[in-house]
């Protein structure tokens, strides 16, 4: 018996050692830094909590978490609904729907950042791709300045529903599959409509999984950036800029932006700073969502 | 009436089932069919198929812009990566599932600790500058390691795995002479091939579609750079504005391989994902 645990431990040795060196040490670093002054060279010096008054006066910083909510609010609307019902479309015997399905999830395989740089060919304002066929097709009459300070935030969005949908969609698929069949023969029997069996019977019966799902999208919208950063590095003038891509230009400047200087003491602070209101937001968000998880 | 309401109904559902996908494939048949296009015709053709198509730009690519050393180097980390992250894994849902030892319950916490907790850029320095203590940020290898130590979800997929295969396996295996480590070598993983096979597809496209972090071991050593870090350099390269045909085509030499597996086995792509969240 001792020989097995020993054998165990040896097993778990690797993944334990890189956990706590590259995962766990990382975030103790951050936690001792956030209370010095340190910009990446020098000797740092313990100012105490001078970084988070800096955090509450950095109007830049807000309005990156106001832009956050903006976008992750803009993803969900339009991603919750929409996968939810495709999922409901595709759930039913449908000719064709396992290549409808294959053919919605996969935008999701692909890598954020390459297909950002399509998307920035796509939506280039000047010689796009998609505002030649909008002009081609008469939808519009001037090019449409998709990535200008006005729309810039609505496409990004758009961006991100795109690569988000068939993943919601696919798990919404596998929550649907554990209503049972009787369920929806029952209320056939009782001459329910498909929008009333939509909203009576498959979102209740659905609950839990809508509050999994739910969560997951909010974490990850509040939590994604790298799109944003090869489409729009946050620009223009810090519409698209988001709390996780502020953190990231304090730590490592993008070059093609002046504005932004490393600052790792200060850094640490806003990176604990973010990770508390993505905490904040999905305790709140378990608060209110805990009637979903009414089982019935 | 009815009939006709019903048929109605189908139609409407066909055309936004159809309006939507064509919505999801639009980008990907653009980069694909612009590829093969001039600038000219990428930047003002408003057509969907090239007019003369032009392999050549896949030339350029892959030698003057150098994508045969991103792909290299994409394809180097990937697998590594992946073989690293699968051995790892799986040892350690092997104990933490078939034995009971002192600790487990921690070393659980502290897995599902690092999935939930996220500070974002911040832990890029600390693993970077511990990289540079080894000597290791001039070579993929940094890349590598700090991938592989991001294997909580895949150690959680590996522990449901182990949970399928009864314990009556072991025992009897034991009984037959088999040891701790020859059960696990042995008996347990060539029955997990098969969705070993599914978690390495899963870890592979991870590897293979990363951004932050080779972008930031690539900054002071452009050798380092992999596909998407190459790729989205090009914005800033050599007149960028008037380059879209090439970074078309660099965009297809990254998608087009999944795009490939994707098409055999888009089944197991769809499994994984949904059994990676529920974990």
């Amino acid at each position: 018996m001792k020989r097995k645990q020993l054998h165990a431990y040896v097993f778990t040795f690797p993944s334990l050692f890189l956990t706590l060196v590259l995962g766990i040490y990382p975030i103790f670093w951050a936690l001792r830094y956030m209370f010095f002054a340190y910009p990446g060279y020098g000797t740092p010096q313990f100012v105490g909590l001078d970084n988070f008054f800096r955090v509450a006066r950095d109007a830049q910083f807000w309005q990156s978490v106001q832009n956050t909510f903006v976008y992750a609010a803009g993803k969900l609307v339009l991603t919750i609904p929409l996968s939810l019902i495709l999922a409901v479309i595709l759930n039913r015997a449908l000719r064709g729907r396992h290549l409808l399905r294959a053919v919605y999830f996969l935008p999701t395989i692909f890598s954020a950042s390459v297909m950002s740089i399509v998307f920035y060919i796509v939506f280039n304002s000047y010689n796009g791709i998609l505002n030649q066929y909008l002009m081609k097709l008469g939808l519009a009459s001037s090019p449409i300045d998709w990535l200008g300070a006005g729309n810039a935030m609505l496409t990004v969005i758009i961006i991100a529903v795109w690569g988000a949908v068939g993943n919601y969609m696919l798990l919404f698929l596998a929550g649907l599959q554990s209503i049972p069949d009787d369920v929806y023969e029952a209320a056939s029997l009782d001459g329910v409509n498909p929008l009333q069996r939509l909203w009576h019977i498959t979102i209740p019966m659905l609950g839990p999984v809508l509050q999994m799902v739910i969560m997951l999208a909010i974490t990850v919208s509040l939590k994604g950036y790298e799109s944003i950063m090869v489409l729009t590095e946050g620009g223009p003038f810090g519409k698209t800029e988001v709390m996780y891509l502020y953190l990231y230009k304090l730590f490592f400047p993008l070059t093609s932006e002046g504005s932004s200087v490393q600052n790792i003491g200060y850094g640490s602070a806003v990176g604990f700073t973010t990770a508390l209101i993505v905490g904040l937001v999905t305790m709140i968000y378990f608060w209110i969502s805990r009637k979903l998880n009414e089982t019935y | 009436m009815v009939a006709i309401s019903r048929g109605l109904t189908r139609t409407v559902l066909w055309i936004f089932l159809l309006a939507t996908a064509g919505l999801m494939l639009f980008p990907i048949v653009v980069a694909i069919l612009g590829s093969f296009k001039t600038n000219l015709e990428v930047t003002t053709g408003a057509t969907l198929l090239p007019e003369v198509w032009q392999f050549g730009n896949y030339a350029h690519a892959w030698k003057q812009a150098n994508f045969a050393r991103f792909t290299w180097n994409s394809i180097y980390v990937s697998v590594f990566t992946t073989v690293g992250t699968l051995l790892i894994t799986a040892m350690a849902a092997y104990a933490v599932d078939r034995v009971n030892f002192r600790g487990k319950r921690i070393y659980i916490v502290l897995q599902s600790f690092t999935l939930f907790i996220s500070i974002g850029a911040v832990v890029l320095r600390p693993q970077f500058d511990l990289m540079v203590q080894l000597g290791l940020q001039k070579t993929l290898w940094g890349v590598i390691i700090i991938l592989i130590s991001a294997h909580a979800q895949i150690f959680f997929m590996m522990i449901g795995f182990f949970k399928g295969i009864p314990r009556e396996l072991d025992e009897a295996a034991l009984i037959d002479g088999c040891n701790f480590y020859s059960i696990f070598w042995r008996i347990i993983l060539p029955l997990l091939r098969p969705a070993l096979a599914v978690t390495a597809l899963f870890t592979f496209r991870g590897a293979w579609n990363e951004y932050i972090l080779p972008l930031v071991f690539s900054m002071t050593n452009p050798d380092l750079q992999t596909l998407p870090v190459g790729l989205a350099n090009l914005r800033y390269g050599f007149g960028a504005a008037s380059e879209n045909q090439y970074m078309l085509a660099g965009a297809c030499i990254s998608i087009l391989p999944l795009l490939v597996v994707y098409v055999f086995a888009n089944r197991s792509f769809m499994q994984v994902n949904v059994g990676a969240v529920k974990g």
